[in-house]
């Protein structure tokens, strides 16, 4: 059947020299006015991400404003603004008891907003986000993320690291399963021993090939993330999604957009996130017998960007 | 009959895309025409929104779930843009836009040199004057931060600093700071001055000295550091680019911030080296204006020209002392357009040959006669 052979649906149409225009236009703005400008430039640029990017040939859509971030921005300056004071002042008692409590401070104040951030991150990017004029919305629940980040972080302590492969997987199952668009929904079946085995051969191969198999290791690790990935449509339909990503092409990418960069002193950045733009999302192939003309739109405007301006200072990506 | 467009429309209900022609309707309104429905948007109306990016078109009406009609075709982006602006103004951010897409290169070099231009000549001058903006309290705390840790090692001789004192408060040569004068035990040819009127000079400098002009050169080259407030205006300088540069580069990779900080740094140097040939020459006027002969300037330089001479030469393009001939020369000139020497003064005199002979113990005579 036609509609079973996976194909590349998905296709980013932004120009190198279009988004240097954009990015340039932003930095000096954003230069001029001693960086107050940075929402409203991190808006455009998301913009323009999400206009260029198109699945089957129709666009995406950011709706965020610039507006909406600053007074996020503000609330995230904030309050880190306060956590970095109380951490500050207390270093500089130079008590034994005040230095432990700064660093306590420091660590407890970034596990206890992280599930906050993550969840406010999805909250406000999903809501601004559509595609033929229907909302994606995320509908996780703040105690069930907090309740995985404890239960998790712990083990992950309790076992050096070790169980952090579980950890972001159990994360990426919970985030992506609670993505929606209109009446569909996204599904995430990532396995944390799959994910840590292959991390594990990833690591050892990097080692002892001095870093060339690095690049099969990045292609192996999303490659999982796509792979396992499935949109589901209320008449039980589904779309699966495959990626077709090679090592040799994450190494020509990465070692091209390294060059891009540094020799161009900078300026190349543009071109060089055209390219790994058209790289990932060329790369992802679907497979299914759902009707993309299907979707009802269900969701309601949500607001708040706080979230996603702490995302942004503790770079948190988002995955999807 | 006007002309129709192809448009993609989307009706916000569901994902079902519907192939629409519009066109633009005077007095204005935007005709949709769907396979089977027609309708009519009011261009002038607070739930009308319009958004260009790229080749792109975006217009979407009404409440949420807003009706959403896509546009590709570049006759009718410029006659839609063209009407829309029309009514209403536009902003600062699409003029810029609009101004970089219609040459990115140019516009890019342009900003370049608008921002060399300000890094060069605008931030230096703003630096400096707003350094002169504050208040002498700043210095004198700098110098008070840093002058305890700076001495901690070095063995002041209290008895010759007094003998330093009066001889400098002969000379007059600050009027806004209070100078204080130590003395150290040390072999090094040196003399400092911190910020707000500590000035130390190494017995190492003034046992090489012939004259008390050397000498009264020497402090007032120290005595125009602090009375100029170089150490103040230095910093403000350095804080301005700093900032000026990590504003400029937050975003991009290391190796352009490599390369800014290097050039900052060389820039610095050469801006430390001005300050020292300024010293010189307004040293010398404050020589000139203590009775003291200018031409001991070119002396003190001579004798530090001796004892450098086993520095590097090519060392000398990166040291904060410019070529001393150079400011041998430049001092020389200045002291011949100043005028004619002056007697040394007798006083000065005996104070500078006190402050040769080294307290007790030693044998001072025998030392100098060596």
């Amino acid at each position: 059947m036609e509609l079973l052979t996976p194909r590349s649906r998905l296709t980013f149409t932004g120009k190198g020299g279009d988004l240097f225009s954009v990015l340039i236009v932003n930095w000096l703005l954003t230069f001029i006015t001693l960086g107050i400008y940075y929402p409203w430039a991190k808006a455009r640029r998301l913009q323009y991400f999400y206009e260029h990017s198109e699945l089957d040939g129709h666009p995406f859509h950011f709706h965020g404003t610039g507006r909406e971030l600053f007074v996020g921005f503000i609330k995230a300056v904030v309050l880190f603004g306060a956590i970095y004071g109380i951490f500050f002042y207390l270093m500089q008692l130079q008590e034994v008891w005040s230095i432990v409590s700064a660093y306590l401070l420091l660590f407890g104040s970034v596990i206890a907003i992280t599930p906050l951030v993550i969840h406010g991150t999805y909250r406000y990017r999903m809501a601004r986000s559509s595609w033929r004029g229907i909302h994606f919305g995320y509908r996780g629940d703040l105690k069930e993320l907090y309740r995985i980040s404890i239960r998790d972080g712990l083990l992950t302590l309790i076992t050096f690291g070790i169980y952090g492969a579980w950890f972001q997987m159990n994360l990426r199952r919970y985030v992506l399963g609670h993505v929606r668009f209109g009446n569909s929904h996204f599904q995430y079946k990532g396995d944390g021993l799959d994910f840590f085995l292959m991390n594990l051969k990833g690591y050892l191969l990097s080692l002892f090939t001095l870093g060339i198999y690095s690049f099969w290791w990045q292609r192996d690790i999303y490659n999982y993330y796509v792979n396992n990935l499935s949109w589901h449509f209320s008449d039980g339909r589904r779309m699966e999604f495959r990626s077709t990503a090679t090592g040799g092409g994450f190494f020509e990418l990465m070692v091209v957009n390294f060059l891009l960069v540094v020799f161009t002193l900078g300026i190349g950045l543009a071109w060089a996130h055209v390219r790994t733009m058209n790289f990932v999302l060329a790369n992802v192939q679907m497979v299914g017998d759902a009707d993309l003309d299907s979707v009802v739109q269900t969701e309601l405007e949500h607001g708040g960007a706080l979230a996603d301006e702490l995302g942004d200072i503790m770079d948190i990506g988002i995955f999807l | 009959m006007s002309t129709y467009f192809k448009a993609n429309y989307y009706d916000g209900l569901t994902s079902r895309p519907q192939e629409a022609e519009v066109a633009l309707r005077e007095p204005g309104s935007l005709e949709v025409q769907l396979p089977n429905d027609r309708f009519f948007w009011p261009l002038e109306h607070g739930g009308m929104e319009w958004e260009r990016s790229g080749s792109m078109l975006r217009i979407t009406f009404g409440d949420h779930p807003r009706k959403v009609l896509i546009v590709r075709d570049p006759l009718f982006i410029k006659s839609f843009v063209m009407r829309m602006q029309l009514a209403g103004r536009r902003g600062v951010y699409d003029r810029t836009l609009s101004l970089a897409r219609r040459g990115p290169l140019l516009f890019f070099l342009a900003l370049v040199a608008i921002i060399v231009v300000g890094y060069v000549w605008v931030l230096p001058f703003t630096a400096e004057r707003m350094a002169l903006l504050l208040p002498l309290e700043v210095d004198r705390k700098l110098g008070e931060a840093s002058y305890g840790s700076i001495m901690l090692g070095l063995p002041e001789d209290t008895a010759r600093s007094a003998v330093l004192q009066e001889f400098a408060d002969k000379l007059d040569l600050s009027e806004k700071f209070d100078l204080r004068f130590h003395l150290v035990e040390s072999e090094q040819v040196n003399a400092f001055a911190m910020p707000g009127g500590d000035i130390v000079v190494f017995s190492g400098i003034v046992e090489g000295m012939e004259r008390p002009e050397q000498l009264a050169a020497l402090l007032a080259h120290e005595a125009t550091h602090v009375d100029e407030r170089h150490s103040t205006r230095m910093m403000v300088r350095q804080m301005a680019s700093y900032l000026f540069l990590s504003l400029l580069i937050g975003d991009v990779n290391a190796v352009v911030a490599l390369v800014a900080e290097n050039a900052d740094n060389l820039r610095n140097l050469s801006y430390s080296r001005g300050l020292e040939t300024d010293a010189d020459q307004h040293g010398m006027e404050r020589l000139q204006a203590a009775g003291v002969d200018p031409a001991g300037m070119v002396q003190l330089l001579e004798l530090l020209e001796q004892e450098a001479a086993d520095m590097p030469e090519e060392m000398a393009f990166l040291s904060s002392h410019p070529l001393t001939k150079h400011r041998i020369e430049k001092a020389r000139e200045l002291a011949q357009r100043m005028g004619a020497p002056t007697a040394t003064d007798p006083e000065l005199e005996r104070l500078f040959q006190a402050l040769k002979v080294r307290e007790a113990k030693e044998a001072p005579i025998e030392t100098v006669a060596e």
